[in-house]
C-alpha cells in the first residue's frame, strides 16, 4: 500500500535561518499520527513543504505516493489542510466559504457538509470576520472533513476548540480512520492528542528526533511522581533504585522522576505506609529530557525555563 | 454563484471599488463635458493658456490643444494626468494586493492547498481587473456623452473611446507592474509604492522633454510617451504606441505567472 507521507532528507533553509534538516518520515496510511514538537521546531515547515506552498532546499516529498511538486493539483484534489494560523475570508458567511472552497475542489458531499455544521454546532450565516477563533476553527474543520479526503493534514487544530468540540472533533479523526483515512496532525501538546494518535513524530530544532508508538514513547518518557507517606521517609533508600533521579523528600513527601517503569519505585514505597501517589502529566518537555539524557536536558531545561521568562 | 472559482470570488471582491471609480468617473466626465461651454466662456481658456510660459503648457497637455470643442477640452483637464493617474491608482491599489494581501493576510495557504494552480489564481484575479477597468471606462464614455448631450456641446466619441483606452492599457501597466513586483518579492507596500513612483517620474519625464534637452533621449523609456505622444484624442489611436503599451501589459503579466510560480509563500 501507498504511504500517505514519505519524505526523504527534506531540508528547508529560509536563506541562513534553520528551518528542518535532513528530515526522513513515513505515514503509514489509515493511521492518526502526531507529529509533536515545541514552538519554531519546524513542524509548519514540514507541512507547508508537503503541500508545496514553500519548496524544499534538499531532499524531496511524496504523499499518496505523489510527488509534491510535479503532481500538487493531483494531491490537493485528495488531501484536506487546516494552517496553523487559520485565516479565512472574513467578508463571507460560513456558508459562502464552504460553498467557494467546495466549488474549487471540485466536489463536496453536501449532506455530510450539513452533517458536520451541525455537529459542531457552527452557525453558517454569520460572517467569519465576527467569528471567534473557535468558531473560525470549526469552519476551517467543516471544510477539511466535508471533502471526505483520503489524508487530512491539519496543523494544530484543537487550539481555541472549546472541550466539547474538542471531543467532536476527535470522534471524526477516529471516524476517518475507521475508513482507512490518514490523519496528519500536529501539536506542541502530547497530552492533547496523544489518546488520539497511534504514532507520533518528534520533531525539535528543525530535525526529527524520533518516530514512536505512544505506548513506546511513554515509557521512554520521564515522569514526574510524588508521594505521600504516613511519615517520614529516608530518601536514600529510593535514590539508587534503577530509572529513579532527583529524589528530594520534604517531611513526609517524596518527588523524584521516573523514566520507563516506576515498578521499582512503586515497590520499595509500599514498604511503607502510603497515603497517596500523584503522577504529574508528562510534558512534551519531559519526554525530550528522557530522550537526551542529562546534557541535552539541561539544554531544554533552559530553553523551557527561557520560554517562560 | 459568484462563488464558483477565484474569477468570481474577485468580481465580487472588487463590485463596489468598481461602482465607486466607475460612477466617479461618470460623474467627472459629465461634469466636465456639461460644463465645456460656460468654462470657456467664463475664463475665456484659450487666450489664457496662450500666456502660459511652456513649462506649464507641457505639464498640462503639451501646445497641441484645440479648445474649439469638447472633446480638446477633456484632451487638456482630464486625459493628461487625472484620468491615468485614477486609473492606475486603482489598478496598483488592486494588484498589489493580488498575491500579496492573500500572503499577508495569511489566506493564501487555504486558497492553494486547493486544486488551483498558482499561474489560474493569478490569471483569473487579473482577468476580474481587466472586466472591472473595461466597465469603469464603459461608465466613463456614457457619463461624458450624457454631459455633452445636457450641454449641446459634442464629443467625438471614436477619439474619446481610442483616449480611455489607452489610459486603460496605460494603467494595466502600471498595475501589472505592482502585480509582477509583489509577486516577485510578496511585499505588498513595495509593490504599490515603486510603480507610483515611477508614474510620477514617467510622466514628467514625458511633459517636461520638449523643453529639456536631456530628457528627451530617455523620454522612449516613459510609458506617457505612448500614452500622449501621439495625442489620442486629437488624432486616434496610434498602432506603433498602442502595441508598445500592449506588450508591456503582456510581458508583466507573463513575469508575474514566472515569479510567483517559483516563490516560497509567506506563511
Amino acid at each position: 500500500m501507498v504511504n500517505a507521507i514519505e519524505t526523504e532528507h527534506l531540508t528547508k533553509y529560509y536563506g541562513k535561518s534553520r528551518g528542518i534538516i535532513d528530515v526522513s518520515l513515513v505515514v503509514e496510511p489509515g493511521q492518526i499520527f502526531g507529529f509533536l514538537g515545541p514552538n519554531g521546531a519546524g513542524k509548519s515547515t514540514t507541512i507547508r513543504l508537503l503541500l508545496d506552498l514553500i519548496r524544499p532546499t534538499g531532499g524531496h516529498a511524496r504523499v499518496l505516493g505523489m510527488d509534491v511538486r510535479r503532481d500538487r493539483l493531483a494531491i490537493d484534489r485528495r488531501v484536506s489542510y487546516i494552517p496553523g494560523e487559520l485565516s479565512l475570508y472574513g467578508e463571507l458567511t460560513g456558508r459562502q466559504l464552504l460553498t467557494y472552497l467546495g466549488n474549487l475542489q471540485g466536489r463536496v458531499d453536501e449532506p455530510y457538509r450539513e452533517v458536520l455544521i451541525e455537529r459542531l454546532d457552527l452557525d453558517p450565516t454569520k460572517r467569519i470576520k465576527g467569528l471567534s477563533r473557535g468558531n473560525k476553527q470549526k469552519v476551517g474543520l467543516v471544510a477539511a472533513f466535508m471533502i471526505r479526503p483520503e489524508l487530512l493534514i491539519l496543523d494544530e487544530p484543537t487550539a481555541g476548540l472549546d472541550p466539547f468540540i474538542q471531543l467532536e472533533f476527535e470522534d471524526l479523526c477516529e471516524q476517518a480512520r475507521a475508513e482507512g483515512r490518514t490523519v496528519f496532525i500536529s501539536s506542541h501538546q502530547l497530552p492533547e492528542i496523544e489518546h488520539l494518535c497511534d504514532r507520533v513524530g518528534i520533531i525539535r530544532e528543525g530535525r526529527l528526533i524520533t518516530v514512536e508508538s505512544i505506548p513506546v514513547l511513554k515509557a521512554k518518557a520521564r515522569r514526574r511522581l510524588e508521594i505521600d507517606f504516613a511519615k517520614p521517609v529516608p530518601a536514600k533508600r529510593f535514590a539508587n533504585l534503577p530509572g529513579v533521579e532527583g529524589v528530594t523528600v520534604d517531611e513526609c513527601t517524596l518527588r523524584c522522576t521516573v523514566m520507563g517503569s516506576v515498578d521499582a519505585l512503586i515497590k520499595e514505597a509500599a514498604r511503607f505506609e502510603v497515603e497517596s501517589v500523584r503522577s504529574i502529566d508528562t510534558s512534551l518537555e519531559e519526554i525530550f529530557l528522557g530522550y537526551y539524557g542529562d546534557g541535552a536536558a539541561l539544554g531544554a531545561g533552559k530553553e523551557a525555563g527561557h520560554a517562560a521568562a | 454563484m459568484l462563488l464558483r472559482n477565484v474569477f468570481g470570488k474577485t468580481i465580487r471582491d472588487l463590485r463596489w471599488p468598481t461602482f465607486w471609480v466607475a460612477f466617479s468617473l461618470a460623474i467627472g466626465g459629465g461634469y466636465f463635458t456639461a460644463l465645456y461651454p460656460t468654462y470657456v466662456k467664463a475664463f475665456d481658456l484659450e487666450s489664457m493658456m496662450e500666456k502660459f510660459p511652456d513649462t506649464l503648457k507641457a505639464l498640462i497637455g503639451g501646445s497641441d490643444w484645440d479648445l474649439s470643442n469638447a472633446t480638446g477640452f477633456l484632451n487638456i483637464e482630464l486625459f493628461p494626468l487625472i484620468l491615468p493617474a485614477l486609473l492606475a491608482g486603482f489598478a496598483i491599489a488592486l494588484c498589489s494586493g493580488f498575491t500579496a494581501g492573500e500572503e499577508s493576510r495569511g489566506t493564501i495557504d487555504v486558497l492553494l492547498s486547493y486544486p488551483v494552480p498558482r499561474w489560474r489564481m493569478v490569471m483569473e484575479k487579473v482577468a476580474a481587473l481587466v472586466v472591472s477597468m473595461v466597465l469603469i471606462a464603459i461608465a466613463m464614455l456614457a457619463g461624458i456623452q450624457v454631459g455633452a448631450v445636457i450641454s449641446n456641446s459634442p464629443v467625438d466619441l471614436d477619439k474619446v473611446s481610442a483616449g480611455l483606452f489607452l489610459a486603460t492599457l496605460l494603467s494595466l501597466d502600471f498595475g501589472l507592474m505592482a502585480l509582477a513586483l509583489a509577486a516577485w518579492r510578496g511585499n505588498r507596500g513595495a509593490a504599490a509604492g515603486i510603480p507610483i513612483g515611477l508614474m510620477v517620474v514617467m510622466y514628467l519625464v514625458q511633459s517636461l522633454s520638449p523643453q529639456i534637452e536631456t530628457l528627451r533621449a530617455v523620454n522612449p523609456l516613459s510609458l506617457f510617451h505612448y500614452y500622449l505622444g501621439h495625442n489620442a484624442l486629437k488624432n486616434g489611436l496610434d498602432l506603433g504606441d498602442t502595441a508598445v503599451l500592449a506588450v508591456v501589459v503582456v510581458v508583466f503579466f507573463v513575469a508575474s505567472l514566472v515569479l510567483f510560480e517559483r516563490r516560497d509563500l509567506a506563511a
